[in-house]
């Protein structure tokens, strides 16, 4: 390249040269063929040409590059969170299956009760199985609860773990939406048949599971051809991160949870156990041998796809109800372990690329990364200790596919079980043994049942075929039907944490712009910090008790306003003592009884002569307007030798109670005074722009001061809180009110915009802060949060800007956050 | 609405010195789960320096609730002196010890093994784990009625308290002075800890009560 390179480049600079003239060209054309060595090749601007034009180069494919592999590790990134989406989602509908199983069990109890009087000797094991797997709880529930009351026990159990009725619901419409893709099969087969080169060892881990498969075949075109299918690319994405959001919360619980099951679950479970895991992994294996035939795509994948209909039913089946979990993270790490053999065998290169990019992900993500290498290991070491069971599976589920094509059918397993021979030496005897089982299957008709031969050899004449077709779960399934679609668009709120630890009311309240951490500002002349996720283990309840990681002592007197700068390093507060503090914000993990470090409080901002009631950063400069009773805002520039730029002073000395920066416009400000006006300036001019009047709006003698003023993120509206229990709406040009409306049952006093500018948020001095939709002004939930003190209850409400939080701050000494 | 019911509130905008400037409003009239802190706040805003009207509690009041919610007021207002002592004189440099006389050396309690904590740093982590026990969902789920086992932990709260009056007098005598002036709190924390004898009368070593007509002197020439 590099030799080629002068050449080229000096083609290049003789461009001008060649314009110059053509007396110059004829002499140059001689000279290069006698001085082709000396001169052409090194001349001083031929060789800085040359080393620009290669460095332009180089500098534009390292471009390409690291777009390239910003893509890939977003990708990687996403590949990883659906993935724990979707193993939460199979973890869940195992459980359902498990309880299913057992309902079953009951029944068929009851039935032979009923049929053979007080004989039941073929199902007394099954009974006692039945006990063992629920444990204490159900020895006397077998025989006085039905099944259905035992579902509804295990729903009851699965919400006091965290799944709320919500969740289960929205799962169950997911399962659902999932089946009933079933026209795409061919197509999803297809693309099934591809996937393993592009999933790696990654996604292969959930493969067996129904849903999980039928998402990835959703998700890879979308993917991969970019632009291809943006719509589906939109919904999954929308669906993952709403099954992502619910992960960070729910996970950490259940594997608790499981952890003391496991414990409990007795030697007959285990067995049960293993003899289940190969089912699934059988079918991955099956489903990858076949996706490397190339030729015979159809039938395989249809038959394939037909299993995991199958499965997919089995778990919607479910829907309503749930297993023990003990087996969830059995079953899991079992395909976890199947995994990665076929991967490294049959998807060399892919597995090569991605464990590279994985390193490289894991500089930023070491944590993943952590979770990742010890289920690898000890998989490996758990696929050496399960021996026989596993193998039997892997041609017990490849005989489906020997009806349809018996060659290809022949040769998946074949190569399956290569993959596997490399890992696992034991594995070609095992082969051999597992022929038994494998020609005994044949006999058994209907496809989709076949790969529960060994189940069914373990416990004669119950098997999941039954299960299939038995019509228990309908009931509960149509229930979901009609509240998921609601549900599914609809978040409520719930408190989550308590925010205990001043002793006066709360007066201010801001989320730091990314992490779960929020700062208040109380009467009792403190401003504490709060790392929701720092809980304090309390007893069960609902709501998590949080501590203050730090409290800033500066004020003297109560603090009125809090403001937070956009970067989350700092924080602005106004006080009665007439100063507004900027304090550098600690870390959120710093230890409460710390050393005390005087730079905390960075600077004090004097200048107004009374009570701070009003601050807002803007959002890219940094300034700060603030606004206090000695009837002036003011305009700051914080750190700064004169930190005070302007003084804006209302002309009938009127009194401002609240100020915003025009979020749609940076040079403008609105500030609402005592008696109900609220003013656009222009920061430039420090002239009013225009008048939003509400003044005449209100009835006579009824007092209708602006108790906050906040302006749309997007919009040019303005939205104010009146004390006359009004919220209205302004717009921005023409200084018309477009909206009002009666919000509350007491003054409002407080709102907050949500970062999209979709709802609004409003707290009252009626106790309850009230959410609204912007787009059709209707409240759309109303939580009562704190009490009253006096006659005043809430004083501020916020929006964390970039996490799923809302907060209210009271009266009552006690801010609340809700999830 | 505003003509016909007195609104107790602190709309945007009130001056500083109109700040909680309403009619006071009888205790029996107070429905609020906070009536208790209303009452006491409400109480000493009329004059910080009637002790004996301020510790008098309302008929039927509740002791344990009574003790808690001045206990809450006391920690709440010693915020004050703790920002008098943080930028004043007392930094990690000259106070390296929670001292008083020279008789005690107070380790911090705050720390899981209680360490010699600069006066200041006692200060802000005796005030700060105050506050996180006196809000302790455990101990004091409720302001209205109060556990008999987590009333007896307000004794040990106050102890740990009284150390900062103490260092403030015998090492800061002018700061504490000055604040003693303005909310004469130390004064009505001795009145209050031996009013509901929650401290043994040895630890109580700032000498207040004997200057209580000294004190009285000062503010009536002020």
């Amino acid at each position: 390249m590099v030799e080629e390179g002068p050449a080229g480049n000096t083609q290049i600079s003789n461009g001008p040269n060649s314009q110059a003239g053509p007396s110059i060209t004829g002499f140059g054309v001689k000279g290069v063929d006698d001085q082709v060595p000396r001169t052409l090749p090194y001349s001083i601007p031929g060789i800085l040409h040359f080393i620009q034009h290669e460095w332009a180069r180089f500098e534009m494919e390292r471009s390409q590059w690291e777009v390239e592999k910003a893509e890939l590790q977003a990708r990687i990134a996403f590949l990883q969170g659906e993935r724990q989406g979707q193993e939460n989602l199979k973890r869940d509908l195992v459980r359902r299956i498990k309880m299913l199983e057992y309902a079953l069990k009951q029944e068929r109890a009851r039935f032979h009760k009923l049929k053979y009087g007080a004989d039941m000797l073929p199902d007394n094991k099954e009974l006692e199985e039945a006990e063992d797997l629920n444990g204490d709880n159900y020895l006397t529930g077998v025989e006085n609860h039905s099944w259905k009351q035992g579902r509804q026990l295990l729903r009851q159990y699965l919400q006091e773990i965290g799944y709320t009725d919500t969740i289960i619901d929205v799962r169950s419409a997911r399962v659902r939406q999932l089946l009933g893709l079933s026209p795409n099969n061919n197509d999803l087969g297809k693309e099934l048949a591809t996937l393993p080169a592009v999933n790696g060892d990654q996604t292969t881990k959930r493969v067996s599971d129904g849903q999980g498969r039928r998402v990835q075949a959703k998700k890879h075109p979308a993917t991969l051809g970019e632009g291809a299918l943006l719509e589906s690319e939109a919904a999954v994405i929308d669906t993952f991160s709403f099954l992502s959001t619910e992960n960070d919360l729910e996970v950490e619980d259940d594997e608790e949870n499981e952890a003391d099951l496991i414990d409990e679950t007795l030697a007959d479970e285990l067995d049960r156990i293993d003899v289940k895991k190969p089912k699934p992994k059988g079918m991955t294996r099956s489903n990858e041998g076949m996706a490397r035939m190339d030729d015979v795509l159809a039938n395989e994948t249809e038959e394939a796809l037909s299993q995991f209909d199958f499965l997919g039913s089995d778990g919607a089946d479910g829907a309503g109800e749930a297993r023990t979990q003990g087996d969830g993270t059995e079953w899991e790490k079992s395909e976890l372990a199947a995994a990665p053999p076929p991967g490294d065998n049959d998807w060399n290169v892919d597995e090569q690329m991605l464990s590279r990019l994985k390193q490289e992900y894991s500089k930023d993500s070491k944590h993943s990364r952590n979770m990742q290498r010890p289920k690898r290991s000890t998989l490996q070491a758990m696929l050496a200790s399960l021996g026989g069971n596993d193998d039997i599976g892997l041609p017990s589920v490849t005989a489906p596919c020997a009806g349809p094509a018996p060659a290809a059918a022949a040769a998946a397993a074949a190569t399956a079980s290569d993959s596997l021979s490399n890992s696992l030496p034991a594995d070609d005897t095992a082969v051999d043994e597992a022929a038994g089982p494998n020609d005994a299957n044949i006999p058994f008709p209907a496809g989709p049942r076949r790969p529960l031969p060994a189940e069914e050899g373990f416990e004669p004449g119950f098997g999941l075929g039954e299960l299939a077709g038995l019509t228990i779960q309908n009931d509960c399934e149509l229930s979901y039907d009609l509240s998921s679609s609601k549900d599914a668009l609809r978040k409520t709120w719930n408190a989550k944490y308590t925010l205990r630890s001043h002793f006066d009311g709360i007066r201010a309240l801001v989320f730091h712009p990314v992490d779960p951490v929020l700062i208040t500002a109380s009467e009792d002349h403190t401003l504490k910090l709060w790392n929701l996720d720092k809980t304090v283990p309390a007893k069960k309840t609902a709501s998590l008790d949080v501590e203050p990681v730090y409290t800033f002592r500066g004020h003297t007197g109560a603090v009125l306003s809090l403001a937070m700068s956009v970067s989350g390093e700092e924080c602005f507060s106004g006080g009665i003592d007439s100063s507004i503090r900027c304090w550098k914000i600690p870390s959120s993990n710093v230890d409460p009884y710390d050393m005390y470090d005087p730079s905390v409080l960075a600077a004090t901002l004097t200048g107004h002569t009374g009570a701070v009631w009003g601050l807002s950063v803007h959002s890219s400069n940094n300034r700060l307007l603030s606004c206090a009773s000695d009837g002036t805002v003011r305009l700051w520039q914080p750190y700064t030798k004169e930190p005070l730029l302007k003084t804006f002073t209302s002309e009938n000395g009127l009194i401002p109670t609240s100020i915003d920066f025009v979020r749609s416009d940076p040079i403008q400000m609105v500030a609402a005074y005592s008696d109900c006006d609220a003013v656009i300036y222009d920061l430039e001019t420090s002239q009013p722009v225009i008048h939003l009047e509400s003044k005449d709006l209100s009835e006579p003698g009824v007092l209708s001061t602006i108790h906050q003023v906040v302006s749309h993120p997007t919009l040019p509206i303005t939205v104010t809180a009146h004390e006359d229990r009004h919220i209205r709406f302004f717009d921005n040009n023409t200084g018309k009110m477009v909206h009002t409306m009666v919000a509350h049952l007491d003054a409002v006093t407080s709102l907050a915009i949500d970062p999209n500018g979709l709802y609004l948020l409003s707290g009252s001095h009626d106790c309850s802060i009230r959410l609204w939709n912007l787009d059709s002004k209707t409240c759309v939930q109303e939580i009562t949060s704190h009490r009253k003190k006096f006659d005043e209850s809430i004083y501020d409400v916020a929006f964390h800007p970039s996490r799923p939080y809302i907060a209210s701050a009271g009266a009552d000494a006690l801010a609340k956050v809700f999830v | 609405m505003a003509d016909v019911t007195i609104l107790r509130r602190n709309r945007p905008g009130t001056k500083s010195e109109d700040f909680c400037k309403w009619p006071e409003e009888p205790f029996e009239e107070m429905d609020s789960t906070l009536a208790v802190q209303q009452f006491i706040q409400q109480t000493i805003r009329k004059d910080p320096t009637n002790i004996d009207e301020i510790l008098t509690p309302p008929e039927g009041q509740d002791e344990g609730v009574w003790k808690y919610e001045h206990l809450r007021q006391f920690c709440l207002e010693l915020n004050g002196i703790a920002v008098k002592l943080q930028q004043g004189e007392c930094q990690p440099e000259t106070c390296t010890q929670m001292t008083a006389t020279e008789q005690w050396i107070f380790l911090c309690a705050a720390h899981k093994t209680p360490k010699e904590c600069p006066a200041i740093d006692y200060t802000r982590h005796t005030l700060d784990g105050a506050a996180c026990l006196l809000n302790s969902n455990k101990y004091f789920p409720s302001r209205v009625s109060i556990k008999e086992s987590s009333v007896a932990k307000l004794g040990s709260v106050c102890r740990r308290v009284y150390r900062i009056f103490s260092h403030a007098y015998f090492h800061h005598r002018t700061l504490f002075d000055e604040f003693e002036n303005e909310t004469a709190l130390c004064k009505r924390f001795t009145a209050f800890v031996t009013k509901y004898n929650l401290m043994s009368k040895d630890n109580l070593i700032v000498p207040i009560l004997d200057e209580q007509d000294g004190i009285q002197a000062i503010e009536s020439e002020a």
